[in-house]
């Protein structure tokens, strides 16, 4: 494992190649090429807040669209870089099959480029904020902290399915109706507090979820909801309606699962590295 | 650990599962669980050799016969079923021509993409990029997109990054053969330079006559099995006997007139296959007929080991009309002198009909023998030359 990962240091300058490729084959023959990065969020954010403008009469939440942003560009990092990395091994056949290099440059490179666009988005959000004079709470200085957590977590889980992919196609398939399915068990759309009483006894499974935590942590901490939304439900004091739900339980199982999922999904993918080159 | 060698390869042996279908599907697995057969395809069995700095080791052998696996095995691409690679020093290979180019980036971006492919980084490749260009020779398209490339621009610029980022072994396969003469020619020149260095080489070619050139050391490798190793004029004079032996036995004709025999004789009417530059041959052919044939033609044609045709002949070319032939009788080819330098010759034997609309017996590469030359003169036949000097415009220094 140690080997590995001095191998892996080697190689970090194609690592840091291979994300710059993703970015620029992705904008290659576009006229606006890296502007896209920025004029993607900008336009989702300018439609989003209109919609909502009009739509959305929620008397306990104001802004709901900020609400809405702060848990969907973290959903769109975890989802791009998932289905992204799944099939990065097995469409580079060429490189797998011809050249030796540790082959999770490929899932981790498919990453990285979604790492750039997530901190694009996020930079785009914020300064949106700045702009419209928002009320910060001090927790947003653990934004990055929440990003890492969730690029750990997206890692493991990316690394996983990657390598599973090339023994299983079905792999690539599931994923993409899974994060489907998935999306909708994590309170991004609607908030949290909605659920909480609907689901009763089933609520602690549905805080199982560690994208719900990790959302959720992203929405108490840009959203704001003391200042935003009435009556928010946040230590776990029975007060409804709920907008964010934070446990230390609920935070602390994220992290572990975080880290036991990267370390398991490396040491899959290293097992089942071997026989790539044969089996694509 | 060995630090003596910069590749061992211990008793390696690389078995490949052939499914009859490969599954990859989640249904299929359910539906076929454990109860799929595979054969098992060994394209390695026990290869054992080691290579120390400064030497240059050729890999030759006929298709499939597991060059490339064994390539493979030693880059880490693949991973040998049983026993061992230790490799010690920084690789660089090149298994296929533009293995890990991106079409959608330009020549540049491709060649600091490539070089950190083979772990190198962007420093060592800023000191060398102006020489990398130069070599491949595209200073002109160097900004252009790979995907407009042609095949050769590709392997110019998959060479010049492989050879420039001065790796400890250079792993080649094959893939020289795509340039033209000169850039071949720039390439073992840059070759020679990566041995002086005490760069090892390791190459996979089917050009053996290369290998003759520029190998300390040569492995023959036929269906997995190292048949032949070392000296590489040894080796190779070794491939070409397999490789003509492989020919051998390809007879066809309806067999009305049969070739019974054949023998190549010398000048004093003994069998003989060693030649020199010069020297008479008879080839004697036994032949029966076995029914009466009208009008048949003998012939025999002489060929290079690339199956070049050096000469050819037969009794119609000659002129005769050999009537009707029944029973048993000889022919005999009687070359006066042959022109031929060092190399060895097939002769291939045939009774035909003289519309060469019917084959008796035709015997493909039946024959075998030797020249050899004391003639230091370069090319296949040798003409008898001397060469004359004039120089009236030199002024004779005479003595005192």
């Amino acid at each position: 494992m140690i080997d590995r990962l001095k191998d892996l240091w080697a190689h970090s300058e194609l690592l840091f190649n291979m994300t710059r490729k993703e970015l620029k084959v992705k904008y290659k023959r576009s006229v606006l090429g890296f502007l896209w990065s920025f004029v993607t969020p900008l336009i989702m954010l300018a439609v989003f807040s209109l919609v909502f403008s009009i739509l959305s009469k929620n008397p306990n939440m104001s802004w709901f669209v900020v609400y809405l942003m702060s848990g969907l560009f973290p959903w769109l990092f975890f989802v791009n870089s998932l289905m992204q990395s799944v099939g990065s091994v097995v469409g580079n056949p060429g490189l797998v099959k011809k050249v030796y290099f540790p082959r999770e440059v490929l899932p981790l490179g498919a990453i990285g480029a979604n790492i750039f666009h997530f901190v694009m988005q996020m930079l785009i959000l914020l300064t949106f904020l700045l702009i419209i004079g928002w009320h910060f709470s001090i927790y947003i200085l653990y934004l990055p902290l929440v990003m890492l957590l969730e690029i750990v977590l997206t890692t493991g889980l990316a690394l996983f399915i990657s390598a599973a992919n090339v023994y299983l196609r079905d792999v690539q398939h599931f994923t993409e109706v899974a994060t489907m399915a998935w999306f909708w068990l994590c309170p991004i759309v609607y908030p949290i507090g909605q659920v909480m009483g609907k689901l009763g006894g089933a609520f602690k499974l549905y805080l199982c979820n560690p994208m719900t935590n990790i959302v959720e942590i992203y929405q108490y901490i840009i959203y704001n909801p003391h200042y935003y939304a009435r009556m928010s439900y946040v230590t776990g004091q029975k007060k409804q309606p709920a907008v964010v739900y934070l446990s230390f339980w609920g935070i602390s199982g994220t992290i572990v699962l975080a880290v036991f999922l990267l370390v398991f999904g490396y040491h899959y993918f290293m097992r089942k590295e071997r026989g790539f080159a044969e089996q694509i | 650990m060995g630090t003596e060698y910069t590749v061992e390869v211990n008793n390696v042996s690389k078995m490949f599962r052939l499914y009859h279908e490969n599954v990859r599907s989640l249904k299929e697995k359910v539906l076929f669980f454990n109860k799929r057969g595979y054969e098992e395809f060994w394209a390695l069995k026990d290869i054992d050799f080691k290579v120390k700095p400064g030497e240059t080791l050729g890999i030759i052998g006929a298709n499939g016969s597991g060059k490339s696996t064994l390539l493979k095995c030693i880059t880490k691409i693949l991973y040998p079923t049983t026993g061992k690679v230790v490799t010690n020093g920084s690789i660089a290979a090149l298994l296929e021509l533009g293995a890990g180019f991106q079409p959608d980036l330009t020549g540049r971006e491709n060649i600091y993409l490539n070089a950190s492919i083979l772990g190198f980084s962007k420093k060592e490749v800023d000191k060398r990029f102006d020489e990398i260009v130069a070599f491949s020779e595209l200073e002109r398209f160097i900004d252009n997109h790979v995907r407009n490339y042609s095949s050769g621009m590709y392997i110019r610029l998959g060479f010049a990054v492989a050879i420039s980022v001065d790796p400890d072994i250079l792993i080649i396969d094959e893939v020289l053969a795509v340039g033209d003469e000169a850039f071949q020619r720039k390439c073992l020149e840059r070759i020679e330079e990566i041995q002086e260095a005490g760069k090892t080489i390791i190459f996979v070619t089917h050009n053996v006559e290369i290998t003759r050139e520029i190998c300390t050391e040569v492995v023959m490798l036929d269906h997995g099995v190292v048949v032949k190793e070392g000296e590489p004029r040894e080796v190779v004079n070794y491939y070409h006997e397999m490789m003509e032996s492989a020919g051998e036995g390809t007879e066809r004709g309806n067999r009305a007139i049969e070739i019974l025999n054949a023998a190549i004789l010398n000048e004093h009417d003994e069998p003989s296959s060693e030649f020199r530059t010069g020297d008479s041959l008879k080839i004697r052919v036994a032949y029966r007929a076995n029914e009466p044939v009208e009008d048949p033609v003998f012939g025999l044609s002489i060929e290079d080991y690339r199956g070049f045709t050096a000469y050819g002949t037969n009794t119609s070319l000659k002129g005769m009309e050999l009537g009707t032939i029944a029973g048993e009788g000889f022919v005999t080819f009687n070359l006066r002198s042959l022109p031929m330098l060092e190399g060895r010759y097939l002769v291939s034997l045939a009774i035909h009909s003289r519309d060469e609309q019917t084959t008796y017996h035709w015997m493909d590469r039946r024959e075998m023998f030797d020249m050899h030359s004391d003639f230091n003169d370069a090319g296949l036949i040798y003409i008898p030359s001397e060469v004359e000097m004039s120089r009236p415009g030199e002024v004779t220094h005479e003595p005192g």
